[in-house]
């Protein structure tokens, strides 16, 4: 392409130079204007090749990069113009033949000839040059999606690989982190590597964690996957839906109050812990974190405090107690969970032990009260409330009127 | 309410409507079974009362079964052994509770009472006036209503009216001020029916109605009817249902499939109650009462064995279980068990032998059946306990 614009410039700056060599020595003979317009056939258009045009366009200054300019969703990009042209077809419609069709026909000889003009063809390529250069979105099926758009924490990964025979069916990978992260390193100075952790579990309580480095993101990826499926944890779950008992886990400065919740409550807690809880198999919690948010440490936390839960009867052992279970569903059912071991024959001491306080370890969640709004003390929303008070069975009212209507 | 009201002028056709009208004008069918006499002395009889909730029996795990409410959370608990103990006593009790019985009483009949009659004041009002007495804390049977007519007559309301103005002003959770439309339609009732949800339908009909109404006779009837052709007794074992329902039979002789399902599951004990039950309703001269003295003693009552089997969880695993134990548990009786079943199975033949009884081939070879099953456990039994050198007591 280099050489083919040198020439097209070449010959237009010849020629300007010829015309402007006549004008100096009509001008020296007679002051006359002519009575033409100059043409100046010579601009950096022609002059310079594609490359360079387009680096006028697109860069950015050295002040500017160091700024950190000409990145992110502003950035331009330079667009190739040749794509959808042909060789042969152009503006002008017509049968070149051997190039755009074949030089004989039957036995008839093709003649050069001029077709209808195409219109098609010009918007067509002015449509193509449009989506070109814009930052287009990576489109997700919305049941792939992650936690935020099409980034990558959140996202399965599918299961780790074979390794000898072991196969990891039924197993799903998640990644809880995915960053870059920067050493420095004696002679390559600031290296750049993309850090992921990621969860993998069978949904039956067999799960792990591993975080991975590797200078591409596909890499460390599938390194923390596969690292991942090696340190597999087997957690019990009470139902195959939840935790065994409410308990309160540490690391760092991150605290996790976890609580054991009934059928359909569903997963309360940060994203995390949804995630992870998800891959375990665990369908009711609800957590509340104190301190830091910090993920590796909230992962940390997580399993920590799920390999510490106790089963009832080693509890039921630990206290010397029974344990008894009442379910509203089932009318306040007195239900034996645990009983000691050595029941009975020991001494029971007297004193009053919540089974909450013992499970989260003599911790107690603070709780707050809701924020009222503002209005809540207004004299406005008072006479509302006043005013709204005979109006407020009516909603039901309606409805079984409905209900009575209809078959 | 938005999403309401769309859907009211979508479906607010003429011709639904009208089609709507044809299917309501459809009542619910009469009851071919009614009580001829006032059933209230009989089955408020302590005896009575005694035989229908032994047979309905306590099963804890279906008195206590999951059911849909707001809040399903759990709570769980440290317990002495003592507290333990009292709960386990406790939930005997709320079970019993739970388990009492609807009374069956006559249909009561509306009787004009008229107070006064002030024709000076007619044509005081175009309509008539009805007086509440809203007093907080009064029973529903003991509010008075009265109704001044536009004729000038002050009468004591009907029962009707002062159901409807009880509801107006003390509301009963779960009662409509209209006809419930599955007691009102009878395709819908009937549907109930072939689906088998007894239990649902005789749980409305009882926060719906009142045992003396005459719709709650019809429909329950009809309920009963309807399981004595369908035979599945077992939906309403451990409800508060099942001892109205053996009344019920009992009243209309018609015990017999009742006491087959009772043979087949082998509650002996229960079948000879449901006998001495239709004895004593319909007076007939046969001497039950010995017969039901001699199985008492042998039987504990529901409430016991329920008591028993929660207690079971105090013996220690690691403590070993007595032989005898053992081998009741293998083979699911004692000793007592097959002498109180000798007792009812001769006091069962004697009933299908007599003229009352009216199923007496199928009754027969169900006893039958039961009665070798018996024998060959009966000879387990013994061989088991020679086998581990039991003496017989």
């Amino acid at each position: 392409m280099n050489r083919a614009s040198i020439v097209q410039v070449f010959f237009p700056a010849l020629r300007s130079k010829i015309i402007n060599c006549g004008l100096n020595s009509i001008f020296s003979k007679q002051s006359v204007i002519p009575n033409y317009l100059g043409l100046r056939n010579t601009s950096f258009f022609n002059k310079l090749p594609a490359e360079d045009i387009w680096r006028g366009v697109t860069a950015v200054s050295n002040a500017g990069k160091k700024r950190g300019r000409g990145k992110g969703s502003g950035k331009k990009v330079a667009k190739d113009l040749n794509k959808g042209q042909t060789i042969g077809y152009g503006k002008n419609n017509r049968i070149w033949p051997g190039l755009n069709s074949p030089i004989m026909r039957g036995n008839e000889l093709i003649y050069q000839q001029k077709l209808d003009e195409n219109l098609d063809r010009e918007t067509g390529i002015l449509k193509l040059r449009d989506t070109m250069g814009n930052f287009r979105l990576i489109k997700l099926n919305p049941i792939d999606r992650g936690w935020s758009g099409s980034k990558m924490p959140g996202r399965s990964i599918g299961q780790p690989d074979t390794v000898g025979e072991e196969e990891f069916t039924s197993f799903d990978t998640r990644v809880l982190e995915n960053k870059i992260v920067f050493i420095m390193k004696g002679n390559m100075g600031r290296k750049r590597r993309y850090s992921v952790l990621s969860v993998t579990g069978n949904g039956k309580g067999l799960a792990g964690f591993a975080t991975a480095k590797a200078p591409e993101a596909r890499t460390a990826l599938r390194k923390s996957k596969n690292r991942a499926g090696q340190k597999l944890i087997n957690v019990s779950l009470c139902e195959n839906r939840t935790i065994y008992h409410d308990f309160s886990t540490d690391f760092g400065k991150t605290k996790i109050y976890c609580f054991q919740k009934p059928h359909g409550y569903g997963l309360v807690c940060h994203r995390a812990i949804q995630t992870i809880c998800k891959v375990i198999g665990i369908k009711d919690l609800y957590a509340k974190i104190e301190g830091s948010t910090n993920l590796q440490h909230i992962v940390k936390a997580f399993f920590i405090g799920l390999m510490t839960q106790r089963s009832y009867q080693n509890i039921a052992n630990e206290t010397n107690f029974n344990i008894v279970q009442k379910q509203n569903t089932r009318n306040r059912l007195t239900e034996v969970k645990g009983i000691p071991f050595l029941n009975s024959t020991q001494a029971q001491s007297n004193q009053e032990v919540d089974y909450m306080h013992f499970t989260l370890g003599n911790k107690i969640v603070l709780k707050k009260n809701g924020v009222l709004p503002f209005y809540v003390n207004s004299k406005g929303h008072d006479l509302r409330r006043i005013k709204s008070e005979r109006f407020r069975n009516q909603p039901k009212v309606r409805l079984h009127k409905l209900i009575n209507s209809y078959a | 309410m938005h999403l309401l009201r769309t859907l009211r002028q979508l479906n607010g056709l003429q011709g639904v409507r009208q089609a709507i009208r044809q299917v309501s004008s459809a009542p619910t069918k009469p009851a071919t079974l009614q009580y001829e006499r006032d059933p209230q002395p009989l089955f408020t009889d302590a005896e009575t009362q005694r035989l229908l909730q032994s047979m309905t029996q306590l099963n804890l795990d279906k008195v206590y079964r999951h059911r849909t409410v707001a809040d399903n959370s759990s709570e769980t608990k440290f317990m002495t052994n003592e507290q333990l103990d009292n709960e386990f006593q406790d939930m005997v009790v709320r079970a019993k509770h739970m388990l009492q019985m609807p009374p069956i009483v006559e249909i009561k009949k509306d009787v004009e009472r008229v107070i006064a009659k002030d024709p000076a004041l007619k044509d005081f009002d175009t309509t008539k006036y009805v007086f509440t007495d809203i007093t907080f804390g009064r029973r529903q049977s003991e509010r008075k209503v009265f109704v001044r007519e536009t004729d000038g007559t002050l009468a004591h309301a009907t029962l009707d009216t002062t159901k409807r103005m009880n509801q107006l002003y003390f509301p009963l959770e779960g009662r409509q001020s209209y006809t419930p439309r599955m007691f009102a339609l009878e395709e819908l009732l009937s549907k109930c029916l072939a689906e088998h949800k007894y239990e649902f339908i005789l749980d409305r009909l009882l926060v719906q109605y009142e045992p003396h109404e005459p719709e709650f006779h019809n429909i329950s009837a009809r309920v009963f009817e309807h399981l004595n052709e369908s035979k599945q007794f077992e939906l309403l074992r451990s409800t508060r249902h099942f001892g109205p329902m053996a009344f019920f039979y009992a009243w209309h002789r018609c015990i017999d499939d009742l006491l087959y399902d009772m043979i087949r599951r082998d509650y002996l004990h229960n079948a000879v109650e449901l006998i001495a039950l239709s004895y004593k309703v319909h007076k007939i001269p046969v001497e039950y009462q010995a017969t039901l003295t001699e199985l008492e003693k042998l039987h504990q009552t529901p409430a016991e064995r329920a008591l028993a089997e929660l207690r079971s969880v105090f013996r220690r695993p690691d403590e070993k279980q007595s032989i005898e134990q053992e081998i009741h548990s293998a083979i699911g009786k004692t000793e007592p068990d097959f002498a109180a079943d000798e007792i009812s199975l001769k006091f069962i033949e004697q009933y299908i032998a007599s003229e009352h009884s009216l199923k007496k081939v199928q009754l027969e070879l169900a006893v039958q059946t039961l009665k070798e099953v018996n024998r060959e456990k009966l000879l387990l039994f013994q061989g088991l306990k020679k086998a581990h050198g039991v003496q017989a007591s």
